[in-house]
Parts: C-alpha cells; sequence; structure tokens
C-alpha cells in the first residue's frame, strides 16, 4: 500500500516538474521566438516594398499597397515597442501580424505588376502597329498627292 | 506652279508630319532624362502648423505639440525612416558637410512609406521630466523613454538648453538598408523647471 502511494505521490511529481520545465522551456525561447518574428516582419515588410517598387516601373497604381505597408510598419513598431518592455508574447503577435500584411501586400504587388506589363505589352503593341499603319499611309499619301501635283504641273505647262 | 520647285519642302513636310505620328511610340522606346531635381522634404511646425511661436520655454511635463513632415520628390515611392533624437548643447549635430548623422542613439522613430510627389505629417507631442540640468525622461506621443542628459547653465543666453532634432534616412534597395538623407531639423528648448 506504501508503495502505491510513494508511486502516486512520484508521478504528481514528475507531473508537475514537467509543467514547470515546460513552462520555463517555453519561456526560455519566447524572447528567441519574439527576435525572429521581429526579423522575418522586417524581412517580409522590404521585400514587399522591393515588389510594389517593380510593380510601380511596370505602371501600376501603388498608392493602396503603400497605404498597407505604413499598416505594416505601424503593427511593427508596436511590436518593437513591446519588446522593448519584454513582452515577448505580444512580440511575436504582432511581428507576425505585420508579416501577414506585408505578406499581402507582395501578393498584390506581383499580380499588379504582372497586369500593369501586361496591359503596358498590349499598348505598346498597339502603339506600334498605329504607328507604323500611319506612317505608311501617310508616305503613300504624300507619294499620290505628289504625282497627283506633278501630273498637274505639267498639264499646265502643256496648256 | 511647277511642283519639283517645292520637292524639298514637300519632303520635309511628310517627314514632320510621319515624326509626329510616330512620336508618342518612340516615347516608349526613347528615355531622356529628367531635367527635374530630385529631392526630399523634411520639415517642422509649429503648434498653429506655422513657421513661428515654436515651443521654447519648457517646463517640467508640460505637453507641446508640433508637426513633422515629409515631402517625397525622389521620383519613386520612398521608405523613409525619421529619427527622434535629444542633444544637449555639446553633443554633436549631423554634419551635412560629410552626410553623417549625429552619433546619438534615436530616442523614437518613425517609419513610413511615400508615394512620388507625395507628402506626410503627424502631430508630435513630448514632454519632459526632471530638473532643469538633468532631463531624465521624455515622453512621446504617450510613450515614455529614457533619455538622462545633462545641460549647464548657459551664460550667454541665461538657461539650461537641450535641443530636439528630427534626422530624415531613406531606405536603400542597393544596400539593403536605411541611409541617413543628410536632412535634418530641429527644436531648441530653454528647460525652465
Amino acid at each position: 500500500m506504501s508503495g502505491l502511494k510513494f508511486s502516486l505521490v512520484l508521478v504528481m511529481f514528475l507531473i508537475l516538474a514537467s509543467e514547470f520545465l515546460m513552462v520555463a522551456a517555453f519561456a526560455a525561447v519566447s524572447e528567441d521566438v519574439a527576435v525572429s518574428a521581429l526579423r522575418d516582419a522586417k524581412g517580409v515588410v522590404v521585400s514587399a516594398y522591393q515588389t510594389v517598387l517593380e510593380a510601380e516601373e511596370a505602371g501600376a497604381n501603388v498608392s493602396g499597397l503603400l497605404a498597407r505597408l505604413n499598416e505594416a510598419v505601424g503593427v511593427l513598431s508596436l511590436a518593437r515597442k513591446a519588446y522593448a518592455v519584454g513582452d515577448f508574447e505580444e512580440t511575436a503577435f504582432l511581428a507576425d501580424s505585420s508579416r501577414d500584411i506585408g505578406s499581402e501586400v507582395e501578393h498584390e504587388a506581383v499580380m499588379l505588376k504582372n497586369q500593369a506589363l501586361s496591359e503596358g505589352l498590349q499598348r505598346m503593341v498597339f502603339s506600334v502597329i498605329a504607328s507604323v499603319v500611319s506612317v505608311v499611309l501617310i508616305a503613300a499619301g504624300s507619294f499620290w498627292f505628289w504625282q497627283f501635283l506633278k501630273k498637274r504641273s505639267v498639264q499646265a505647262a502643256v496648256l | 506652279m511647277n511642283a519639283e520647285q517645292h520637292r524639298g519642302w514637300f519632303i520635309v513636310g511628310s517627314l514632320a508630319l510621319m515624326l509626329m505620328v510616330a512620336a508618342p511610340t518612340l516615347a516608349l522606346f526613347v528615355r531622356l532624362p529628367s531635367s527635374s531635381e530630385r529631392f526630399s522634404e523634411l520639415w517642422l511646425l509649429a503648434p498653429h502648423h506655422k513657421a513661428e511661436d515654436y515651443p521654447f520655454n519648457v517646463k517640467n511635463g508640460a505637453a507641446f505639440t508640433v508637426y513633422v513632415g515629409v515631402g517625397n520628390r525622389l521620383g519613386y515611392s520612398a521608405y523613409y525612416r525619421i529619427d527622434v533624437k535629444f542633444r544637449n548643447q555639446t553633443q554633436l549635430l549631423p554634419n551635412s558637410s560629410s552626410s553623417t548623422p549625429s552619433p546619438l542613439n534615436s530616442t523614437y522613430e518613425f517609419h513610413l512609406f511615400l508615394e512620388d510627389d507625395k507628402t506626410w505629417e503627424t502631430p508630435f507631442v513630448f514632454s519632459f521630466q526632471g530638473e532643469p540640468m538633468f532631463i531624465s525622461n521624455i515622453t512621446i506621443n504617450d510613450a515614455l523613454f529614457h533619455v538622462n542628459r545633462s545641460s549647464i547653465w548657459n551664460q550667454e543666453r541665461k538657461g539650461f538648453y537641450y535641443q530636439l532634432f528630427f534626422e530624415l534616412w531613406l531606405y536603400n534597395m542597393t544596400s539593403q538598408g536605411f541611409q541617413y538623407h543628410n536632412r535634418f531639423v530641429g527644436l531648441w528648448l530653454n528647460v525652465t523647471g
């Protein structure tokens, strides 16, 4: 009976000890997780900005994307504040939110860039065709008009 | 009228017309360098949104509001950072001739993305905690920061002087980091106790 009691106490002790160790382990990695989350968020926001710049260069309207990026850096700034006061859980949560906004922006920027490039290509092809046709028509029209004037001046000279 | 006499004018006229028609397409391929200057603006306005009546004599704990703004004329959407720094009379300011920032750590930062030809402005509310000769904390936009700056009595201007200044930094894609953009604005403050 005493052996059973001892086993019961031992099991309870092990359960409590394991919970304590888990909490301690969680607290120990929490700062690393927070730092890593901050680093990830910063990287994603910068990467999103780069893609937004590419979309802008392709001719896309990026006003909405920049507003979202400002939202992302605002949340990242809150995450840094939380980190400064040692609230690592809040830091990780806010940094992850910032990263998510950055990822969305990057995704939208890629779509806008592709759309702008495709529209730009269409415009360019149309413009080139229209210009070539116009130049050919002007050249042909000018030549025809020149011949007409020449013929008229010759007829006038004969008369 | 002899058409042959006007042949040259006729050819020039036709070519000019062709060039006019083809100009929009040529513009797609030929990019002329822009003659307009590329730059960024940084400003600081007083409580009434004017460049006058800036806070000067400040008391312990009293809150003041100024407005800090940025204008982007760089020709592309920029990623800016504004570093807010606090110094006494002997600590270094940024050096405009060598384009180097102040070596002091920033007390507060603003991060912003700004489209070309757009401006951004935000209120900046601050107050000090401490004595005229030693400022321990600054509260900026409801957040508390430890600064621990001391100042000595300025015999000439009769006061304990500190300066709050704002440096503009620009994200550089090539170096993958912020670079000091060689612009700063500051506010001299006489802390009166």
